[in-house]
């Protein structure tokens, strides 16, 4: 079922934490609502729930007007970062929970519940917990648990809140692959909220980058990654180093590099870390600098190069590019960014 | 199996110790030393004096009244905790506060107050006269001082569990489709259950003790709205230390019995959250 957002309004206090935004989710979708905290992610996954209420503007399930519904009717699924088991309640319990609660008229008989459940408890793979309770089981266990009670009452949409979020970096990896699967397997409409920009890119069909209750850029994930459409989004999906200068006659100048820049005041020059080249040669367009340090990181290398005015630029290399080019400590080296974005500004 | 667990603090022997001997000191040699001098009386005779058929009308009067207070309290207490963690509003801390006085008043100071307003010419006590209701110097009135002296013990083991009570727990169920009352009887009532059990559980306790408030206002007709506790010091009074110590043990042994049942049925149904 397709979500549409419009114009939504949400305040607490004096704070505006959804400032106008409006949002479009296809059918059959994964979307990630990525920001950092206080961006409004939150918020705006609790009004399209209908936990919170918004100031002004409008929910649509299906091209159906559901701001003013209950969230009981709206028939949402929703999982809570710390998951919000019952915990008086066996594994079977609080996945049955859902079926349980029905009116008389539309609850379905106790062996459709038990036969219901398990198939549900063997989607999360986790049908040999069923007599267990919330206090025995891992905190990845436990999210699987509260996934499966919130797809008991077959919802239209499905709303994860941090879903991964008080888990550790192992489990996390291991269950979003496994989240990734399972949407492809049952294609129910999903969206969740997430401060990971790897979680966000590894998961979604469709990445919405928020920024103070706002939507700096909506893509897929390469889109976002590859082609940031704001400053805020340039940072916040990745490393990135930032040099502030100066446009001088259509050229910004970076230590002893020169950019291309649009015409204005001032420039920031973006370059991700693993899209600068060495040189041991100068060139137009290439920072002249001093490396301070070598780190090894598994896979790649990181180093620190110092350049004009004591700035420090991030240099990522694959280990067979550090082997080849046997940069050392101490050495002159000349920065050759392959990709970059200058933003100018009056 | 090791009794000793290793732990940032030290002192588990110290504090073990001071704890064994304080409780022995307090509790329970005053205890044994009660039980002690029943021994003195052979076993046909304590059966008599515990049998006799006045003591017994007031086994009733002090366990039943015990009993409604004690349930009155626990959905009155709930309500009142409920009120106070739930909602704000103006003079919200000042009734918190009234929450604990009938702790801090001297019970005898309660008894009076309480005959004072219920008597047949009191403020409460004359509209309800006129309709037929007599609540002084019956059961009722018992009651009504037990449910005085009682109040705070459910409010304030509940009002902790309530606030703590993640809010989530409801909007997950909300979201699963359920109604406000099934939210609050499958969901908040099992999370407070034990919490409320305890505090019936002190109060029903505090309740059967209960001397200075009931004399008052129980009007003490024998068969009628007569306590245990009041036996027993009728007993002293007439410097009949066995029989007096005999109806003791009896009030002994049935509340360690009620207080043991009670304390398991809450760890049987708290054992899977350890």
């Amino acid at each position: 079922m397709s979500i549409e957002i419009r114009n939504i309004v949400k305040t607490f206090g004096d704070f505006k934490a959804l400032n106008d935004l409006s949002l479009n989710v296809e059918s059959g979708e994964l979307i990630a609502l990525l920001g950092p905290s206080g961006c409004g992610k939150t918020s705006l996954l609790r009004v399209i729930a209908g936990l919170e209420t918004p100031d002004s503007g409008q929910i649509l399930f299906h091209g159906e007007d559901t701001t003013d519904r209950h969230v009981r009717e709206r028939q949402v699924g929703f999982v809570f970062q710390h998951y919000a088991l019952f915990r008086h309640m066996t594994v079977f319990e609080n996945v049955a929970f859902g079926l349980r609660v029905r009116p008389k008229s539309t609850r379905p008989s106790d062996a459709e519940i038990k036969r219901k459940v398990h198939e549900l408890l063997n989607l999360v793979q986790l049908d040999w917990l069923a007599d267990r309770y919330p206090a025995q089981l891992s905190g990845g266990q436990r999210q699987r648990i509260a996934l499966a009670r919130a797809l008991a009452v077959e919802p239209k949409v499905l709303l994860l809140d941090e879903p991964f979020g008080a888990l550790d970096t192992k489990v996390r990896k291991e269950l979003r692959r496994w989240l990734r699967r399972l949407h492809d397997e049952i294609n129910v409409t999903s969206v969740f909220v997430t401060h990971d920009q790897e979680e966000a890119l590894e998961v979604a069909d469709r990445v919405v980058v928020m920024n103070q209750g706002k939507i700096e850029q909506i893509g897929t994930p390469s889109q976002v990654y590859d082609t940031p459409a704001s400053p805020f989004v340039y940072q916040f999906l990745g490393d990135v180093n930032l040099f502030h200068s100066r446009v001088h006659e259509g050229w910004a100048k970076v230590g002893s590099g020169q950019f291309a820049a649009e015409p204005g005041e001032h420039a920031t020059v973006y370059v991700r870390p693993h899209e600068i080249d060495l040189s041991r040669v100068a060139s137009l367009h290439a920072i002249e600098g001093t490396i301070t340090h070598i780190r090894l990181l598994g896979a790649t290398v990181r180093l620190e190069v110092e350049v004009a005015d004591k700035e420090v630029v991030e240099v990522e290399l694959t280990r067979e590019r550090q082997l080849e080019g046997a940069w050392q400590v101490a050495e002159t080296v000349y920065l050759v960014p392959r990709e970059s974005k200058i933003i100018t500004a009056a | 199996m090791k009794w000793k667990q290793s732990s940032v603090l030290p002192g588990f022997n110290l504090a073990l110790g001071y704890s064994v001997l304080y409780l022995s000191l307090i509790v329970l040699l005053p205890l044994a030393a009660l039980i002690s001098k029943s021994m003195g009386l052979d076993w046909a005779s304590f059966w008599a004096i515990v049998t006799e058929p006045r003591v017994v009308a007031s086994y009733k009067v002090t366990f039943g009244a015990s009993l409604i207070a004690a349930l009155i309290n626990l959905f009155v207490g709930l309500l009142i905790a409920w009120v106070l963690v739930r909602y704000s509003f103006p003079g919200k801390r000042f009734i918190d506060a009234l929450v604990d006085l009938p702790f801090a008043l001297p019970t005898a100071v309660a008894g009076i107050a309480l005959a004072t307003l219920y008597a047949p010419n009191g403020l409460l006590g004359a509209p309800l006269d006129r309709l037929g209701i007599k609540i002084a110097f019956t059961p009722a009135g018992i009651v009504l001082a037990l449910t005085f002296i009682t109040l705070p013990f459910v409010v304030r083991t509940v009002q902790p569990v309530l606030e703590d009570m993640e809010k989530e727990l409801e909007e997950a169920a909300s979201s699963l489709g359920a109604t406000r009352w099934q939210i609050f009887y499958r969901v908040i009532l099992p999370t407070i259950f034990p919490a409320l059990l305890t505090g019936f559980t002190l109060a029903f306790a505090r309740a059967i003790g209960e001397f200075g408030s009931v004399i008052f206002i129980a009007g003490n007709m024998p068969f009628k709205s007569e306590i245990t506790p009041l036996m027993i010091i009728s007993k002293l009074e007439q410097y009949d230390y066995l029989g007096a110590s005999a109806i003791a043990v009896v009030m002994l042994v049935v509340s360690f019995a009620l207080l043991l049942m009670i304390n398991g049925l809450q760890w049987w149904m708290t054992r899977h959250r350890r």
